[in-house]
């Protein structure tokens, strides 16, 4: 078996492209159907038999993308918000469905497209669209199906957009909160450096920090990192040529872990704070462990799993016994102000797309049985007099249930609270 | 100077996994003329070995790896022997497009098993660190390199005194005559394979003992070392070790410099670098630094 050399290099080339690509494939579901997403037939596995049935859309990263680890305990958490919505007699007659219609996009936008194309005709609204470019990438086709969807993101173009239904302190605002949080509580000085992916989730973080820079006398750095644990050398030299007083990270987990762990082990002490997406409680397995509890704080928009109010319990009771993970408490809190529009478009004379879209906009204040303020939901106004700008920061801590607890409550710092508002962080493109 | 020999001490380290999973194509290559694009899965499924030896049955971690080692050899000849072996005399095209499909299916199977966690492994006192002159490097790296070059040599030794390694030397350099000095090409075909599966489970262990484990996506890691047997020669074992501490060191030496030197490169250039070193060596040496030029009759 002889081939020329030349061949050989050939397929290799040829072959790693081929394996690349295969890593980004996906199989495609095929669609069905063409209701508007609400009917009056029973829903499949209906707890009302006499109930109707209102369909939503789940367009997540359930596999391969890197919020997996995030994005399934989301969903499981709202397919339980909307049974136990169910179980206490539906909304206006009808039954929530929330699980006929889950796709995973692997947290790509071409496919998230794909995707909602194939559910469009079949859902009344998306109880979840995860990923800010991804949701983007169907945005104009929400509009003109007016259809609304709640966010696994925290982008600060949401606040501008009637489609989007957020909770919490977007990426932005946290951000200004973890540095106000450092300077007041961690003595931070000189340089701040924002660590992120390239794009909006990485972008929207870096703006908040240097506006944070900026009201603190920081001096602001910008450092972009790929995604792959395998590609943060970079980022790594970067931060320990810089030495900055404190780094901002907005990635997966793994690149955190890996960045943080990888400075710590060279000798970096400064501090390091988290959008909340970069924490997954099995890096507590991990060499960077040591360096995690000693330097690493997350900010977050609201409390961690284990965190006593109202809505942490029932969400705790209606999951049962499964291994804590914060994705549960984000699916669990994002899905209340999706109830609260349809609670108000049913009391306004009756659930259907449009109404949902104007009860949506209207919302003045939402039930989130304390895990955020009432005020927190409120959507009737301007961004920049409703926006939510209060995040909890925690720090890690191998007792509690996600291996991280509050170090600050909620709150808004005075660079979040004192920020012009009139338009996105970050413009998404 | 520190952040120089910091860079490389890096470098090295990382060079390592890649120089692992080089030898791996590289023993497969020798042995069969086929490049195997399965080994991105075989560090997966034995750094999955190992990791379920150690975090889930609880097993110390040098015997987890020992164990994830031999179950990684095991699965390189089972592939070898259900989806190569039958194939044999067929174009090596063909058969490294099959372990195309062997990788996928592979990852696949892993994948369930991965699910949505990180798969991290407990190194013993990983994050500890040892410091030089300003120069530091924790026991996870330090063990990662110890376990290299105790492969590497125990490898050398392996192809220059025993009497196997000695009849996979000859059946690289001819098949036929091997077989017709009663050398058991299928055997060493196997052996090639489990070797293979063998040091990419030492790769999959040491990324399963980083600091982010392994994930669905970790065998992106080993396409790092395509460049790496190019860049040292396809059929050379030292080439592979040092193709790969090449590209580990490049990519080390790039993230850290490049940015003020060569700042208008971009931002992440360090990605990039190995594969550009690849372009320049071949421009060089169209075998790689270490390849055997070939040479044919017209």
């Amino acid at each position: 078996m002889k081939l020329h050399p030349h061949a050989v290099r050939a397929s290799v080339v040829i072959a790693a492209t081929a394996l690349v690509l295969s890593g980004c494939r996906s199989s495609s579901d095929s669609g069905s159907g063409s209701s508007p997403g609400i009917s009056d037939e029973p829903c499949p596995q209906a707890v009302n038999k006499d109930n109707g049935c209102i369909s939503l859309g789940v367009i997540s990263d359930l596999t391969k993308g890197p919020f997996a680890p995030l994005a399934v305990p989301i969903t499981d958490a709202q397919k339980a918000f909307w049974k136990k919505v169910n179980e206490d007699g539906g909304v206006g007659g009808y039954d929530i469905d929330v699980t006929s219609n889950i796709a995973d996009a692997e947290y790509n936008p071409e496919i998230h497209n794909r995707k909602y194309q194939e559910m469009r005709k079949d859902i009344l609204a998306l109880g979840q669209t995860l990923g800010s470019s991804q949701t983007l990438a169907i945005l104009e086709d929400m509009k003109s199906d007016d259809v609304i969807g709640l966010p696994a993101s925290w982008n600060s173009a949401w606040e501008f957009e009637d489609q989007i239904l957020e909770s919490g302190a977007n990426y932005c605002f946290e951000a200004m909160n973890g540095v106000d949080w450092a300077v007041a509580k961690r003595g931070v000085k000189g340089t701040v450096v924002a660590v992120g992916y390239p794009g909006d989730y990485g972008g929207d973080a870096a703006a908040g920090v240097e506006a944070a820079a900026k009201a603190n006398n920081l001096k602001f750095e910008k450092i972009e990192t790929p995604a792959g644990q395998d590609n943060q050398a970079g980022a790594i030299a970067a931060i320990l040529k810089q030495k900055p007083a404190l780094v901002v990270v907005t990635t997966g987990p793994a690149e955190m872990a890996t960045i943080v762990g990888g400075a710590a082990s060279q000798g970096f002490t400064g501090t390091f704070v988290g959008s909340s997406p970069t924490w997954n409680p099995a890096l507590l397995k991990s060499p960077a462990a040591p360096a995690l509890e000693k330097l690493y704080f997350q900010a977050g928009p609201w409390g961690p799993f284990g965190t006593d109010t109202p809505g942490h319990q029932a969400m705790r009771d209606a999951l049962g016994d499964v291994t804590p993970n914060d994705g549960y408490t984000a699916g669990w809190v994002w899905s209340y102000p999706l109830l609260a529009a349809l609670k108000k478009a049913d009391a306004d004379g009756g659930i259907t797309r449009e109404s949902l879209v104007a009860a949506a906009k209207e919302l003045t204040e939402v039930d989130y049985e304390d895990m955020l303020p009432a005020e927190a939901g409120a959507t009737k106004g301007e961004p920049s007099e409703v926006a939510f700008r209060s995040s909890v920061i925690s720090k890690v801590d191998k007792t509690a249930p996600t291996g991280v607890a509050i170090e600050q409550e909620l709150t808004t710092g005075p660079t979040a609270e004192a920020y012009d508002f009139s338009k996105p962080c970050f413009s998404l493109q | 100077m520190t952040d120089f020999l910091q860079a490389i001490v890096n470098g090295f380290s990382q060079g390592s996994i890649y120089a692992l999973l080089a030898l791996g194509y590289v023993m497969i290559y020798k042995a069969t003329r086929v490049i195997s694009f399965a080994q991105p899965a075989l560090m997966i499924v034995g750094g999955l070995f190992s990791y379920h030896f150690t975090s889930e049955l609880g097993l110390p971690f040098w015997v987890g790896m020992a164990l994830g080692i031999v179950c990684g050899a095991v699965v390189g000849m089972i592939v070898e022997r259900l989806a190569l072996r039958p194939m044999l005399g067929k174009p090596v095209f063909t058969l490294a497009i099959i372990t195309i499909g062997v990788d996928i299916v592979l990852r696949i199977i892993s994948n369930r098993y991965i699910g949505v966690q990180s798969r991290i492994i407990d190194y013993p006192n990983g994050s500890d660190r040892v410091s030089v002159g300003g120069v530091s490097i924790s026991q996870q790296r330090i063990g990662l390199i110890a376990v290299t070059t105790v492969a590497v040599i125990a490898l050398a030794l392996f192809f220059r005194y025993s009497r196997t390694g000695l009849a996979m030397r000859a059946t690289a350099l001819d098949q036929e005559t091997a077989l017709a000095q009663g050398i058991r090409v299928g055997a060493v075909f196997a052996l090639a394979w489990a070797i293979a599966g063998g040091l990419a489970a030492i790769a999959g262990t040491f990324v399963a003992a980083g600091n982010a484990g392994i994930e669905q996506t970790s065998w992106i890691i080993a396409l790092k070392a395509l460049p790496a047997i190019i860049i040292g020669g396809l059929d050379s074992v030292q080439g592979a070790v040092i193709g790969g501490l090449a590209v580990g060191i490049v990519e080390a030496l790039t993230a850290t410099f490049q940015p003020d030197v060569a700042p208008w490169l971009g931002a992440n250039f360090s990605l990039v670098a190995p594969y550009a070193l690849m372009f320049v060596v071949l421009l060089v040496r169209p075998y790689g630094l270490f390849g055997t030029k070939e040479v044919e009759r017209v």
